[in-house]
């Protein structure tokens, strides 16, 4: 489902923020990508979506060559991968449900498939009550919510998440990120970026550990910590 | 034909357009200003194209015909000259005519029976449908037989020609400034829609949509703005006509002012033709400014 083989990206800036990654996700997976504060698991996930193109090595998203895609062809991949941010980017302007609608909306979609997918997706997502507010009446938690109703709306085989928890309080957290769980269940390739420890540890997926832009750590059922669980690492 | 999709755009539209109502009010009233300017010009510049082809009517080349030539071609000459490139009228004076003629003019003032022998060519008078084109059509009736010489206005047609060429190219950089100066307006205003809408713009790159579908509201928004300041210029325009020019026409009756309405029907269709264009152009071009990545 996603490949990248010998993969680095250097800013303009001189930044290398990627260097040398080769990382495989299959299809229907779901894993963390951890690491400090500037190791480069935003600009890995930005290659996903085609925001960033590496300097050198491939990049495959769903049998697509993205390193070598025409700007033409982004539309296209873009409605395949859905991406969530830590802050939401909902339009204030716009309720809930026009947030959601939008994504459809400015791809073409038919009204028929709007009126379908809206309701559908903000029911997975708990939100069709309060469909008619605007992001400003909602807490983080919803807002976040919302956010992810946008992203599926397109039916995305690949989710995005980019420090989704990191505005929200644990029991914020512990609801978004079941979530993301029950939509990764349904067959959505799930891919978090997150500081969040205990998140991490308890639900023991796949960890993709970077650090100065390289892979240093891959384990099926990982911790945040390499190997320890987090009661280890502060008895420890 | 699906309704959702409609309104949705045209909300979209909308909200470009009220978003910011008083820099888009500005960019309307500066392209009605712009436009006006633009139509009063194109408006002067045809009065005058049209003042100025009815004095050159009177401009004609004379051909005087050769004693010694072949009589029974004439007609064969007449229809040469009359299928020559720009020619609108050839008219045929005979000796007989042409000493007739002077006689009437000069009635009153000489003593024409001193006009015993007639010393007169027979000539052919030939009028031009434009008067750029007589110098060359003299050229070549001159080298047709049975032709002796050939005379006209030379530098008459030099200065008016001079003159029109000028005004011509005056009023075509006064045509582009003002195409320049309304096309500027509207596309920084377009630029700070754009501006203000870049969160929308970013969030619609992010699940997929086009660039020419992101850039059709901007697009709709730069022709509504550009018509819209057409629509003002044209109605000051036609205002002004119906008003000023009747009494325009009676203080100078030498200019022969159109002033029936059907003149100026056409010229504000271009106008407003003009106006949506550049809206559309300058959107086009402001907002793929900020889409290219
Ligand atoms: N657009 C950019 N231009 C230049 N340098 C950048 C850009 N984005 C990120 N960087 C640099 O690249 C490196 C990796 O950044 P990145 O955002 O990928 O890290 P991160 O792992 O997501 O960090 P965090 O956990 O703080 O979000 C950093 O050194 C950062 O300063
Ligand atoms: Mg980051």
């Amino acid at each position: 489902m996603i490949e990248l083989r010998n993969v680095s990206l250097l800013y303009p800036n001189g930044v290398r923020a990627l260097d040398a990654v080769d990382l495989k996700i299959e299809k229907g997976e779901f894993v963390f990508l951890v690491g400090h504060s500037g190791t480069g698991k935003s600009s890995l996930l930005r290659l996903l979506y085609r925001e960033q193109v590496p300097t050198t090595g491939d990049v495959y998203v769903d049998g697509i060559a993205v390193h070598r895609m025409r700007a033409g062809a982004i539309p296209r991949l873009r409605r395949n991968v859905g991406v969530v941010f830590q802050d939401f980017k909902l339009l204030g302007g716009k309720t809930i449900w026009e947030n959601v609608a939008f994504a459809l909306q400015v791809t073409g979609a038919r009204t028929k498939d709007v009126m379908r997918q809206v309701p559908r997706c903000l029911d997975l997502v708990g939100l069709a009550q309060k469909s008619r507010m605007f992001p400003s009446e909602l807490s983080g938690g919803e807002q976040q919510r919302a956010a992810i109703a946008r992203a599926l709306v397109n039916n995305p085989k690949i989710l995005l998440c980019d420090e989704p928890t990191g505005n929200l309080d644990p029991s914020n957290t512990t609801e978004i990120m079941e979530l993301l769980q029950r939509i990764n269940t349904k067959g959505t390739t799930v891919v978090v970026a997150t500081h969040n420890q205990a998140v991490v540890d308890r639900m023991r997926k796949r960890v993709v550990r970077l650090e100065n832009g390289r892979i240093v750590g891959d384990e099926e059922r990982g911790f945040y910590f390499l190997g320890l669980g987090q009661g280890q690492v502060l008895s420890g | 034909m699906d309704w959702g999709k409609v309104k949705f755009f045209l909300g979209e539209v909308f909200a470009n357009l009220t978003r910011n109502a008083a820099m888009q009010l500005t960019a309307i009233g500066s392209v009605a200003v712009a436009i006006a300017m633009l139509g009063t010009f194109l408006f002067v510049q045809r009065t005058a194209a049209a003042v100025s082809d009815q004095a050159l009517q009177q401009i004609e080349v004379s051909a005087f015909l050769s004693d010694k030539r072949d009589l029974k071609a004439d007609s064969g000459l007449i229809a040469r000259t009359g299928a020559l490139p720009g020619v609108a009228h050839v008219a045929y004076v005979s000796k007989a005519q042409g000493l007739k003629d002077l006689r009437d003019k000069l009635r009153g003032e000489v003593d024409t029976s001193l006009l015993t022998t007639n010393p007169l060519p027979d000539v052919l008078r030939i009028r031009a449908r434009h008067v750029a084109d007589v110098p060359a059509i003299a050229d070549a009736v001159k080298a047709l037989p049975g032709v002796a010489d050939v005379q006209y206005a030379a530098k008459t047609v030099q200065r008016v020609m001079n003159v029109l060429g000028a005004a011509q190219r005056v009023g075509l950089a006064v045509i582009v400034l003002l195409v320049l100066a309304a096309f500027q307006i509207i596309s920084n205003t377009i630029r700070l829609t754009v501006y203000s809408r870049r969160r929308e713009i970013a969030i619609m790159q992010l699940v997929g949509a086009t660039n020419n579908y992101i850039r059709l509201p901007f697009i709709a928004e730069g022709v509504v703005a550009g018509s819209l300041g057409a629509a003002v210029a044209v109605t000051l325009l036609l205002t002004a006509q119906h008003e000023l020019l009747p009494a325009l026409a009676q203080l100078i009756t030498f200019i022969p002012f159109p002033t029936q309405a059907p003149d100026l029907i056409p010229l504000a269709l271009q106008l407003l033709g003009a106006g949506a264009l550049v809206g559309a152009i300058a959107s086009w071009i402001s907002v793929g400014r900020y889409l290219r990545v």
